[in-house]
């Protein structure tokens, strides 16, 4: 198991406690494409930041690859999550003010690779993504499409154990989000590069290969859709 | 290093009006420090000026007047001192300590030559008074040996009374104004160089002139230097004598100088039927306590300047730290993002205590440079006048520059004062939770 959530709990305690995951179990192997699907509240984001090592649990245990995150420092967290996690996000979550190559390159400065050395990697992997053309532009200047597709090179450029993509069509039109979850599934069956992708479309959903549904912070049914023909309304959820 | 300097240099072009305003309240503060700073050096180089000429390790002793009854005898007596002080002085009983004694007389006297005269003190004094008080020649010699033994009629003038004997009005309206040049004369000038050889005459007396001696405000500047011995011929004066200067060595403290004061004091007043504490019978003027209180005269100022430039500075600090807590404010979801793929607290901390540092310490090195223009700009005007008090001139400020200490002593406070300034912004930068940063959208 590269991922293992044991009876996970998290209550946020703003004014109200706020139950929001009561007691996730969660395997995932490696080079598996899952989603976790959900409506808003069920807690899916919140399970997505605890996977992400983004946010803290109460209760339970979760291991990556064997380790349990549990009780780090910020810094220890920073240091796994630049070693073991890509992000990818809704709102691509680049920073602006750098070019393409620049932003692709920021995990790799965080590990204190040579200039020249990650400048070369972050190009490569742009060069991968179709995006070479594009290195030197700012992200104001590209496509949502682009945006997301550096935002893709920027999460694999430190090789991590898992891609977390939360809501990754969100911003995207029906055509790009689609060549951005064809990307996704083939660097998945190409590389074997294990993703977890968090939605509430079901049509996203329906591009990966397990579908888990997430439903007032409980893990309810796990679907097998290596077929990928979930419907657009899954047999006993609620789709919008 | 240069990843970091990207970052900076990044960061500041996107909000350059902003950075040089806030720059130019640092600016302000470390040219306010350097523009002090110098003009305190200035003031207390021209305080300090005469006291350079004089030799530190000297006193001076002369009489005065008993303050409280001792040994029958009232208060309120005039103690004169005579050669018999003087041989104390130099006897074993202060051996230790003394090196050299001299002593003086002096008269009140007409010295006239030609139709033009002036009235001053004529001080009859031995060779080695020139060493002891720096007095520096400009013409001719000091008084000699010879001088001494054969009683001549010779005199050392100082140089502005040499130029009233020839005539040449020392005309002051100029120096009364900084920026113009002092002492214009008019008339035709005579060297005060052809007055050597010449006579004078001083009472009924004829001398020839052996020297011209350099006017100098802070030691007795006007006096007219004769032979000990033709003085005390001359004017009868016997065995009394005006004071006794003496060089000293191993007094190096405070408290080691008091007290031999105290016992040379006690000494000398037993002598004069004086209580050996009354500290009036006798003064002493200790020219190496004078200077340690100058020294720390000198050092109270300067702390003095230095808290008022820093609370200057302090101003430009507190804006500095204003506009990075808006820096941080503005890119709280950038560190968001970067605290997401790995930037540790400590890495975003880094950036903007680095960007306070580099912003301080950049216009700080402005302000510091144009400060120190300003000092050389003062020099040249200010520092090159001076003003006329009682017939004196006084030069008020002396080479009002700050040198390399000061400027690596800023470089110091500019160093710090960035940090302190990026200290706060910079822990509310490293707290930014990712999941908060990424949400604010």
């Amino acid at each position: 198991m590269l991922i293992e959530l044991k009876n996970v709990n998290k209550t946020y305690n703003n004014g109200q406690p706020l139950h929001v995951l009561k007691g996730i179990n969660l395997g995932i192997d490696k080079g598996e494409f899952v989603s976790i699907m959900g409506a808003s509240g069920s807690g899916k984001s919140t399970l997505l930041n605890i996977l992400g090592i983004l946010d803290n649990y109460d209760m339970g245990e979760y291991y990556i690859d064997g380790r349990l995150i549990k009780g780090l420092t910020e810094r220890q967290a920073a240091d796994y999550r630049n070693h073991m996690i890509g992000f990818i996000f809704q709102s691509f979550n680049l920073i602006g003010f750098k070019t393409a190559v620049e932003n692709v390159e920021l995990p790799l400065f965080y590990q204190g690779v040579p200039r020249a050395k990650r400048h070369q990697m972050a190009m490569e992997y742009l060069d991968r993504l179709g995006l070479a053309d594009w290195a030197k532009h700012y992200p104001n200047e590209m496509s949502g499409g682009q945006k997301q597709r550096v935002a893709i090179a920027r999460a694999l450029i430190t090789n991590p154990k898992i891609i977390l993509a939360d809501e990754p069509t969100g911003a995207l039109d029906s055509k790009t989000s689609e060549e951005v979850m064809q990307l996704l599934g083939k660097l998945n069956r190409e590389e074997g590069v294990t993703i977890i992708v968090v939605t509430h479309e079901s049509g996203v959903a329906n591009c990966t290969d397990k579908i888990v549904h997430i439903k007032d912070g409980i893990i309810g049914q796990i679907e097998d859709n290596r077929e990928h023909r979930a419907s657009v309304f899954g047999t006993s959820t609620i789709m919008k | 290093m240069r990843d970091v300097l990207t970052e900076i240099w990044e960061s500041i072009r996107r909000n350059k009006l902003r950075t040089c305003l806030t720059g130019f309240a640092v600016s302000w503060g470390i040219f306010m420090l350097i523009v002090l700073l110098g003009a305190g050096n200035g003031l207390m180089n021209a305080f300090m000026r005469g006291g350079e000429d004089i030799a530190t390790n000297t006193m001076q002793v002369g009489g005065g007047r008993t303050s409280k009854p001792y040994d029958g005898l009232k208060e309120g007596r005039r103690i004169w001192l005579d050669e018999r002080d003087v041989q104390l002085t130099g006897s074993e009983v202060f051996a230790d300590h003394i090196d050299q004694v001299i002593s003086s007389v002096s008269t009140n006297a007409t010295v006239s030559y030609g139709k033009k005269h002036f009235s001053g003190s004529i001080e009859g004094n031995f060779p080695a008074r020139q060493e002891m008080d720096k007095i520096e020649i400009l013409y001719g010699r000091f008084l000699n040996d010879k001088d001494i033994k054969d009683s001549r009629k010779v005199v050392v003038l100082p140089e502005d009374r040499a130029e009233t004997l020839l005539g040449n009005e020392i005309r002051d309206s100029g120096a009364r104004f900084p920026g113009v040049a002092p002492s214009v004369r008019s008339g035709k000038e005579v060297n005060v160089q052809d007055l050597l050889g010449r006579y004078v005459r001083i009472g009924d007396f004829s001398y020839r002139v052996v020297g011209i001696a350099k006017t100098n405000q802070a030691t007795n500047s006007n006096t007219v230097y004769a032979p000990y011995t033709t003085i005390r011929t001359i004017y009868g004066k016997g065995q009394e004598i005006d004071d006794i200067t003496f060089t000293f060595h191993g007094l190096d403290s405070e408290a080691e100088n008091e007290a031999f004061e105290a016992q040379f004091r006690a000494t000398m007043n037993t002598r004069h039927r004086a209580a050996p504490d009354d500290r009036r019978a006798l003064w002493i003027w200790n020219r190496f306590t004078q200077n340690l209180q100058m020294n720390r005269g000198r050092n109270l100022l300067s702390t003095a300047l230095w808290v008022i430039g820093l609370l200057t500075l302090l101003g430009g600090i507190v804006g500095v730290s204003n506009i990075m807590l808006i820096t941080v404010k503005e890119r709280t979801h950038e560190f968001g993002i970067r605290k997401a793929i790995g930037a540790s607290p400590w890495g975003i901390m880094k950036l903007i205590l680095a960007e306070s540092v580099t912003i301080t310490a950049f216009f700080g090195y402005v302000g510091m440079l144009l400060g120190m223009l300003a000092c050389m700009v003062l020099d040249k005007t200010v520092g090159q006048s001076s003003v006329s008090i009682m017939d004196e001139q006084i030069a008020m400020f002396v080479n009002p520059t700050v040198g390399l200490d000061v400027a690596l002593e800023a470089t110091l406070v500019l160093i710090i004062a960035g940090s302190l300034a990026g200290l706060f912004p910079a822990r509310k930068a490293s707290r930014v939770r990712p999941i908060e940063a990424l949400r604010a959208e």
